[in-house]
């Protein structure tokens, strides 16, 4: 683990539960949640997992004209029992990646719990309620979480890494849950606030912290703005926005042409 | 990273015998046949997550139940005179950007193959895989057989329908295994045990096929019958080769027919394949060029998967 992952400084932590979010996933929710809950926490960066390890490296990729790096961090602030982990997942050697966040969780947190969360892109509109997923990895956790409106699910197939990351932790008795935020598919890219405060909303309430959800609240209601604006200018927009909000479905085509527009209007 | 055994066990002289995915899945084929046909009992595996991706996971109402990896496993049957154990891997571990049994991960995995090997006293190590070369499918596929030690040559020889690398056309003695089948032979021959890698030959027109290549495997597990001293039924495995050359047929009949290829073009691809009916070589009696024709236009109608890549070159 010392070559892969580097310290900073010890964080000041005890029995803390990790959440991580995931860099690039539906909704940028893994961004947009950690950049308010570094803010909101006034946490500082006290170690990150090293990149040459687990990604190519080949060049770098440009988004809204800046050019990124992978990043891999852990923070923590002003709640001891909260440590945050903000990262790109990882391009190769995911088992190593996830077992380092996982030792450095142990060894320098002492995580007792963790959060492992992402957004799901679904066929709901933007108006719709933005339901809440989730996924255990110990039975009794679901019993812990019952007072949260948390949907079940159910599912067989090619695992998310937040998936790998349960599993992970399960052969370390460390319990996990993943929860998933369902997203406007047509947000997917430019990102869904709604789905980002029903996320938020729910670690406020499980750790009892109290945010003011202001910010949040005017870019839900700016992003409402600017789609009503869409609507009005294209009725097909508002056709295909209408036919999801009464619960019907769209087409492919019709899916891909309602993506399209709003990612260039939002975008 | 470790192995696993669940069974300890005493064996005499034991052969070991591995099979992975490959060209044709003609290596896996032959293994896992064998394990059918002895009924071969599970002892140990190795823990797959240090080398694979996980392929699956099963979620029901909320709670994670499993994660699924490529099995690595394990099999054993005890006979009269000597033992045999076999390995079946579901994939070839990759890293670093490598290919399909390549690298750092493939070299850790053949050593803790090995490992098993050396901790039951394994006499001699095969693998099995695919050897690609110009070969019409209705002829019966030899096999090129590679050893790590020059004490082995005297008794392949001995073996029909097997060939040493000097003794097909046009390789004098030369050429590569890519894949865990070569990377196994040569960290066998680091620890001084002896291995010996099984090739059946596949036509080069089929290795980018979906289908396993059965007859192959067939010539494979004939060769094995008689240096393991078993005497397994292929009948089962002759009606599969029987029907995956039907397909084969099929396939071709439609290639020729084709309206996505050029008339002349499709004459020519043909009259090479019809060629190779009467005649075995590796270079002629088609030319590069007609070789070249063939697999453009039989890549593009075959629908590529994922497989290992083990050949010879």
């Amino acid at each position: 683990m010392k070559e892969q992952v580097s310290i900073l400084f010890p964080p000041d932590l005890e029995e803390a539960s990790m959440i991580i979010c995931w860099q690039g996933d539906p909704g940028k929710l893994g961004s947009l949640v950690s950049k308010f809950l570094l803010d909101h926490l006034k946490a500082r960066i006290f170690g990150e997992i090293n990149p040459e390890h687990f990604f190519t490296l080949a060049g770098v990729i440009v988004e809204d004209d800046i050019a990124q790096f992978p990043v891999s961090r852990f923070y923590a602030g002003q709640r001891r029992d909260i440590v945050i982990f903000e990262s790109n997942q990882p391009q190769i050697e995911r088992y190593r990646f996830l077992s380092c966040l996982l030792d450095t969780g142990e060894y320098y947190c002492r995580v007792k719990e963790i959060y492992a969360l992402g957004g799901i892109s679904t066929t709901i509109a933007h108006t719709s309620p933005h339901r809440l997923m989730v996924v255990y990895n110990q039975p009794e956790l679901r019993d812990k979480l019952q007072q949260f409106e948390l949907v079940a699910t159910n599912w067989e197939g090619p695992p998310a890494v937040n998936s790998y990351v349960l599993w992970l932790a399960q052969r370390r008795n460390t319990p996990a849950i993943s929860i998933w935020a369902e997203v406007a598919f047509y947000l997917a890219g430019v990102g869904d606030w709604k789905a980002v405060k029903s996320v938020l909303s729910f670690l406020d309430r499980r750790f009892g912290l109290g945010f003011d959800f202001s910010t949040i609240d005017r870019q839900i209601k700016l992003q409402n703005e600017q789609l009503v604006r869409l609507r009005e200018q294209n009725p097909e927009v508002d056709r295909y926005i209408r036919t999801l909000e009464v619960g019907l479905s769209l087409t492919e085509e019709e899916q891909l042409s309602l993506n399209g527009s709003v990612s260039d209007f939002l975008g | 990273m470790s192995i696993k055994i669940y069974q300890e066990l005493f064996l005499r002289s034991p052969d070991l015998i591995c099979g992975w995915p490959g060209i044709g899945r003609i290596g896996i084929l032959a293994v896992d046949y064998l394990r059918r046909a002895i009924a071969a009992t599970e002892f140990a595996e190795i823990e797959p997550w240090e080398f694979f991706e996980p392929r699956r996971v099963v979620i029901q109402e909320g709670l994670l139940k499993r994660v699924d990896f490529p099995e690595n496993k394990f099999y054993y049957r005890k006979f009269d005179d000597r033992d045999i154990l076999l390995f079946i891997g579901e994939e070839q571990p990759a890293s670093g950007g490598n290919l399909y049994g390549a690298g750092e991960k493939a070299y850790r995995l053949a050593n803790l193959v090995l490992d098993v090997a050396e901790k039951f006293g394994c006499r001699r190590v095969y693998t099995s895989g695919a050897a690609v070369t110009q070969i019409h499918h209705l002829l019966k596929p030899r096999v090129w057989a590679v050893p790590n030690d020059s004490d082995m040559i005297a008794e392949i020889r001995n073996y029909e329908n097997t060939v040493l690398m000097s003794e097909v056309e046009d390789r004098r003695g030369q050429g590569m295994i890519t894949g865990l089948n070569g990377l196994l032979l040569g960290a066998a021959r680091k620890r001084g045990i002896r291995a010996l890698c099984l090739m059946g030959e596949i036509p080069y027109y089929l290795q980018a096929s979906p289908w396993s290549y059965p007859a192959a495997s067939i010539s494979v597990l004939e060769v094995l019958n008689r240096m393991l001293q078993i005497d397994i039924d292929l009948i089962p495995l002759h009606e599969m080769a029987k029907k995956v050359n039907e397909s084969i047929e099929a396939f071709l009949t439609n290639l020729y027919e084709s309206d996505m290829i050029p008339p002349q073009i499709r004459t020519q691809i043909r009259d090479s394949i019809e060629k190779m009916k009467s005649i075995r070589q590796s270079s002629g009696p088609i030319t590069e060029e007609d070789r070249r024709l063939i697999m453009e236009h039989i890549d593009e109608l075959f629908k590529k998967g994922e497989k290992g890549d083990e050949r010879t070159s």
